[in-house]
């Protein structure tokens, strides 16, 4: 059972679907890991059915319920279902929601190198001003310093790492507000490979970060 | 002001029965019953949530519809009728008005190794399980009671909802935690 969570908030508006996908990415990969935190959605699923029951019922058109009657009617005896998962993992060390933003393995996925030992995917899910990727940390590394905006999350997916605030497992979210410098290391004994998730994107600080920033990569 | 129609008349099938007669007769007179109650609130929750009115009843259809299709997957162990439908349209309205994908953790994840089940204490019966909640979110103080329809009736997470009501994050994020304790407590009763 993971240590970290995400804050009880974006729970909240997990369930209530108010968060934005590449937040929502990480919060369902969290799921995976923590019955707790699936508990609490359940929980919260059960609240915005009791809003539905409350909510100011409209009423429809006639004519809509027969347009639904005859869509039933002309469909396939067998509704399509979505495609089954496989029985046996097929996902590797992904969760679900990740495998499927992916779309395919970590085999297809390219790495950037941004200092020795710490790699950023090609993969990017970007939508707004957020954006997902992957961050893998060799055994040891430590990411460069750097500060931002708004708020980042890691989502551990193998390995561990800890930075000033903690240590963090597989299944672990370590939140960080604005404005936070954080310093992660990789344990010295795996790689750690994360998946990160930005409000905006990344300033690096220090004499590294003026390179990083303009896109220098080493 | 609606309440659950004829939830204490034991001779009219609940809500979930109807959903279970769908789900293993293909009941048509049993998914007409369902959508004579559940279309006006799925479009009334579509236009709280600002879909104009052809939106709002593509989305009644489109939510109906995958009821239909997808009825075989409900289990009254784990939600009542209205949570279900509620979990289908809040998908699908992010699906078709928000333009993302909402990704879900499905019940058959191979990462859950067969632990998908919510924990026993869990499994009582959903529906009664929303009246008490239904009475617990009626007693909520206003002040949290709003963050919590602002949420699910405005598609604001709560860092808008504090910028927009011009209250403090760290008030908006209080309110939510004592309303979740409350409705927690709602869940505790049951175990």
């Amino acid at each position: 059972m993971p240590a970290h969570h995400p804050g009880p908030e974006l729970l909240f508006d997990y369930a209530a679907g108010s968060l934005r996908e590449v937040q929502a990415l990480l919060v369902a990969s969290h799921l995976a890991y923590c019955a707790d935190c699936r508990r609490q959605v359940a929980e919260l699923e059960a609240c915005g059915g009791v809003l539905l029951e409350e909510v100011a019922a409209e009423p429809v058109s006639d004519s809509l319920l027969d347009a639904v009657l005859a869509t039933i009617a002309n469909a396939p005896a067998a509704p399509p279902q979505p495609p089954p998962e496989p029985a046996k993992a097929p996902n590797g060390v992904l969760p679900g929601p990740l495998h499927r933003a992916l779309g395919g393995s970590l085999d297809g996925v390219d790495w950037v190198r941004i200092v020795p030992g710490i790699h950023l995917s090609g993969w990017s899910l970007g939508v707004g001003t957020a954006s997902a990727c992957l961050l893998r940390m060799a055994a040891g590394a430590s990411v460069p310093a750097h500060r931002h905006t708004d708020h980042e999350m890691l989502l551990v997916l193998t390995g561990a790492f800890s930075d000033e605030f903690g240590r963090y497992r597989v299944g672990d979210v370590a939140s960080y507000d604005p404005e936070t410098p954080h310093h992660a290391v990789a344990d010295r004994d795996g790689e750690c490979l994360c998946l990160l998730v930005q409000d905006n994107p990344l300033v690096f600080t220090g004499a590294l970060g003026w390179l990083l920033n303009r896109g220098f990569r080493f | 002001m609606s309440l659950q129609a004829d939830s204490n008349d034991p001779t009219v099938p609940s809500l979930e029965h109807l959903l279970l007669a769908v789900a293993r007769g293909r009941d048509q007179q049993a998914f007409r019953a369902l959508f004579q109650h559940f279309a006006p609130r799925v479009k009334g929750y579509a236009r709280k949530l600002g879909a104009d009115d052809g939106a709002a009843e593509e989305l009644v259809q489109d939510v109906m519809l995958t009821v239909w299709q997808r009825a075989d997957t409900y289990d009254p162990e784990l939600a009542s009728a209205a949570t279900w439908i509620y979990t289908i349209a809040r998908n699908r309205r992010i699906d078709r008005i928000r333009q993302e994908r909402r990704p879900e953790l499905h019940p058959d994840d191979p990462m859950l190794d067969g632990d998908g089940a919510p924990p026993p204490d869990h499994q009582v019966q959903a529906a009664q399980e929303a009246s008490r909640l239904r009475a617990v979110i009626g007693d909520l103080p206003p002040e949290q009671a709003e963050v919590l329809r602002l949420a699910y009736y405005e598609d604001k997470v709560h860092s808008e909802i504090s910028v927009e009501q011009g209250i403090p994050l760290g008030t908006v994020k209080t309110r939510l935690r004592l309303a979740l304790v409350r409705l927690r407590r709602a869940f505790g009763e049951g175990a």
